[in-house]
């Protein structure tokens, strides 16, 4: 089954990606990758029902995080003057 | 029925085209949802890109929408099967809620992308090829160039205005 | 597991850990964080703690948040 080698390969491209890119918020849809992949991972090594529940939770956390650091980054919500 | 990096490449495209499609429908690229979108479009915008791929690019990252559906309702359907997908459905419907996003374009990226592995792996696929297949997929779009692929997200933001109305 | 798969989330456990040691900015410092805690991941479902897992996915980006509320950007 080439599938997890082919997540497991995106993962390892993706981080690298991640690390060498030097501007902060253009790292973040590379990390979004390394989520997919891992995401893609997780699912593929144990096909049990409640492994979907540990994908969703381990993505949404991922997203959830990405979006934290964005949003703290860029100065969060704008209050109005 | 066919050789496995072949059928690989096959759901790659298809996964492509669904969660592409809903979320030009569901108008990710005009503007960004939560502010962390709006923060990495403006950082797109300024290396070279897009704007509205940018905003697109910015909401594929700061929410699940179609393309996280899409993924999950492949582990779903790899898990358990077509409830293993509708379960999935629910959980992304969770999660854009907890991600302050009130858009519907994951939970319906996920039901259509349940249908389509769904009946994908009734014709001789298997619903781990839609696994690879979505994160080739999203390496396209998120992984390569953000030039690149911002500029072809506008370009397809322009075809679906002028095709469906309600725009700006 | 087979080996493919174990040598590359060891690959992503440790280019987070370098990354997060030699990254000056505290912003790139948390995004290095979130590459070495996905590559702990698929360690924690092999042996098939998916209760741990779903623990650990709720709790590691909740602590990033909780830093990111402590060390806001400053003005510049």
């Amino acid at each position: 089954m080439i599938a997890i080698y082919v997540c497991a390969g995106i993962a390892v491209y993706a981080a690298l990606r991640v690390i060498f890119q030097r501007n902060t918020m253009r790292k973040l849809p590379f990390l979004n990758v390394v989520s997919f992949a891992v995401t893609g991972i997780i699912a593929l090594l144990l096909p049990h029902p409640i492994t979907i529940a540990a994908a969703a939770a381990y993505f949404v956390g991922s997203t959830l995080e990405s979006n934290a650091i964005a949003s703290t980054w860029a100065g969060g919500i704008k209050k109005d003057e | 029925m066919l050789d496995e990096s072949f059928r690989i490449l096959i759901a790659a495209v298809i996964c492509w085209l669904n969660f592409m499609t809903v979320d030009l429908i569901f108008k990710l690229p005009e503007s960004g949802g939560v502010c962390g979108a709006t923060a990495i479009a403006q950082e797109v915008e300024k290396g070279g890109g897009n704007l509205n791929g940018g905003f697109m690019m910015g909401n594929i990252v700061s929410s699940p929408d179609a393309s996280a559906g899409t993924l999950l309702a492949s582990c779903g359907v790899f898990c358990a099967g077509l409830f293993g997908g509708l379960f999935a459905a629910v959980l992304v419907y969770i999660g854009n809620r907890i991600c302050y996003d009130p858009g519907y374009a994951g939970t319906t990226g996920c039901i259509t992308a349940t249908l389509i592995v769904y009946g994908a792996t009734q014709v001789g696929f298997a619903a781990s090829d839609f696994i690879a297949g979505m994160v080739i997929a999203i390496l396209t779009i998120q992984g390569i160039s953000y030039v690149h692929a911002s500029r072809l997200i506008a370009r397809l933001w322009k075809v679906r205005c002028r095709l469906l109305r309600g725009c700006r | 597991m087979n080996e493919f798969v174990l040598v590359a989330c060891t690959i992503l456990v440790l280019i987070g850990t370098a990354a997060a040691m030699l990254e000056r900015d505290p912003f790139n410092k948390l995004i290095s964080l979130a590459v070495m805690i996905s590559g702990i991941f698929p360690f924690i479902i092999d042996r098939g703690l998916l209760d741990v897992a779903i623990a650990t996915a709720l709790i590691a980006p909740l602590s990033t948040i909780f830093i990111l509320m402590v060390c806001r950007r400053m003005p510049a």
